[in-house]
């Protein structure tokens, strides 16, 4: 209570930035800030003409000729969202495994070299994808699975790895030991302690790694871009790009695909947004 | 393990070693050239460029962007602005699209025939006057450098966010009893509460300076004539699209030099804060 009473105190002892000044520059910012995201939520309720014509009014007429196009009689946009979906799908899945069984280990036994090890996937967050890409590619043809969606999967999870490994690790580490003395006393090995009691209570953080490594493979475009060559593979970045370059003038149909594209995460967005936010500074604010 | 391994750790390995041959990515790597590939990128004009303009991103992102952020930070972070909730919603917002279709929807926004800026001149000149500053060599990384802070500017302002949240209330009300201005609670109080927010976002705005790819790759593909190249388009365009795996993978050695020698200063730096503490 002292908390807010104090806090109103301190907004009309502002002098300068009263509430209403401040509310006010606030809403200035938002404004000039989403009005990129405006002129192509309203773009794609136009028609073409109008776009040109008037490019950041409101639709008028109001059309869903291009939703209609894209959804109806294209097969190329249902593709690429196939293909997100499953490489997105894929990755989580893997990332979950791979990364909850490296958190276990690293955060729960004991063995040398631990600290080293887990330094090490650490100074992965630090090293982006972009030095290793041209290697990757010559890794990936090596295996055998250049050109696959199996092949971006396996390359996208790796790279979601330190992140989920951190962000696993720091809760498990939390998690009271007496927890894994009882399991271990119950005849339990580390193995029945993960599955039956961290994975259990680490709903939130799976969430928190699901949501994060969802955006991160759904806007990926690099990856895709040098892995996958055959058009009936590409993924929503890889689709728009190419849309963007056949359809020099039709602005109208990029914008519906874009408005699209971005339901999934802006849904995620509104009603999980504690997580998102959560898990997109992770490896920022605890650093 | 293996696969961080297999996906991240020997790749990076394998960049430094392709680095020094003339390759074509076929057979076992040959034509061994020593630091050939390191004099021809140095003395290569377009790679000069790719390596200013990713200067210049560092550069305008700690200058301008940081402070923007800060400013946001200020302004919904501190639970005395109605709506706070909301705004940051919005602010953060940008950062969960996908580079490339920020890239896109920028692209319309940039339109030298009815884009903004076109539309704006029209407006204030009075007669019609097209601008088309994705198309002029001259203007076009300017261009780039907005859309990139649009991008980053609410995740920045996060991290700050986070930091202020840390400032006990009591210690900025003193301040104020004290007679302390507005300007002087910010300077005595604020910023160095929030230092470590700062020496972070700081550190992971010039990493991902670095890597600047898919937006710059959206709005041009590194063109007009190269004027908005980056060190990873550069690496792209040069790199792989023309299979020189070697002269790429150099490339990728400088990237990963920048990265590494930056993160030493800031390992360097932070334990000798720690220690200090």
């Amino acid at each position: 209570m002292r908390r807010i009473s104090s806090a109103v105190a301190g907004g009309e002892k502002g002098g300068k930035g009263g509430p209403l000044l401040r509310t006010l520059a606030g809403t200035i910012a938002a404004i000039v800030l989403f009005f990129p995201l405006y002129t192509n939520l309203v773009g794609g309720f136009k028609t073409n003409g109008q776009l040109i014509s008037d490019p950041f009014g409101l639709p008028h007429p109001f059309t869903l000729h291009a939703f209609a196009l894209l959804l109806g009689s294209s097969d190329q946009f249902w593709s690429f969202f196939y293909n997100s979906v499953i490489i997105a799908a894929g990755t989580i899945l893997l990332t979950l495994v791979c990364s909850m069984a490296a958190a276990v280990a690293l955060s729960r036994l004991q063995f040398r070299g631990r600290t080293l090890l887990f330094n090490f996937f650490i100074m992965g967050l630090l090293f982006p994808l972009t030095v290793a890409i041209l290697p990757l590619y010559l890794q990936l043809r090596g295996l055998g699975i250049l050109g696959s969606r199996a092949g971006v999967i396996l390359a996208e999870a790796a790279f979601s790895l330190p992140l989920s490994i951190f962000i696993f690790a720091g809760f498990f580490r939390d998690v009271p030991w007496e927890l894994q003395d009882a399991v271990q006393i119950d005849g339990g090995g580390i193995i029945t302690f993960a599955v039956r009691v961290m994975v259990p209570i680490s709903a939130p953080v799976i969430t928190t790694v699901t949501i994060i490594t969802m955006i991160m493979s759904w806007n990926q475009f690099l990856l895709p871009l040098i892995v996958l060559s055959d058009q009936a593979k590409f993924t929503i970045p890889l689709g728009v790009m190419q849309f963007q370059g056949q359809f020099t003038t039709g602005w109208d149909y990029i914008m519906a695909f874009i408005t699209i594209s971005l339901l999934p995460i802006t849904l995620f967005y509104i009603f999980l947004q504690k997580y998102i936010v959560a898990g997109l500074t992770a490896g920022a604010t605890k650093g | 393990m293996i696969l961080f391994l297999l996906i991240v750790v020997i790749p990076v390995i394998q960049a430094g070693y392709y680095s020094v041959f003339a390759w074509n990515g076929m057979g076992p790597a040959k034509n061994f050239r020593g630091l050939g590939n390191f004099v021809d990128m140095f003395s290569d004009d377009i790679f000069l460029t790719a390596l200013f303009n990713t200067l210049e991103v560092v550069v305008v992102s700690i200058l301008i962007q940081l402070p923007l952020a800060f400013l946001l930070a200020l302004l919904v972070g501190r639970r005395r602005t109605p709506g706070e909730v909301v705004f940051r919603s919005i602010y953060f917002f940008p950062y969960v699209l996908a580079e490339i279709v920020t890239g896109i929807i920028w692209k319309f926004i940039y339109h030298p025939r009815f884009g903004l800026p076109t539309v704006l001149a029209t407006l204030f000149s009075g007669h019609p006057t097209e601008i088309g500053l994705l198309g002029d060599p001259n203007a076009a990384f300017g261009a780039v450098l907005v859309v990139i802070i649009w991008k980053y500017l609410g995740f920045h302002m996060i991290i700050y966010i986070a930091g202020l949240q840390g400032i006990p209330r009591e210690l900025e009300d003193a301040a104020v009893v004290d007679g302390a201005s507005s300007a002087q609670v910010v300077r005595h109080v604020i910023i160095p509460g929030i230092r470590n927010s700062i020496i972070i976002s700081a550190f992971l705005s010039v990493i991902g300076s670095f890597n600047i790819f898919d937006v710059v790759w959206a709005l041009g593909q590194g063109g007009p004539v190269h004027s908005t190249e980056t060190l990873v388009t550069y690496l792209y365009n040069f790199g792989f699209k023309r299979f020189a795996f070697g002269y790429g993978s150099g490339v990728a050695v400088v990237i990963f030099v920048l990265c590494f020698v930056f993160n030493l200063l800031y390992q360097r730096y932070i334990v000798r804060e720690r220690e200090n503490a």
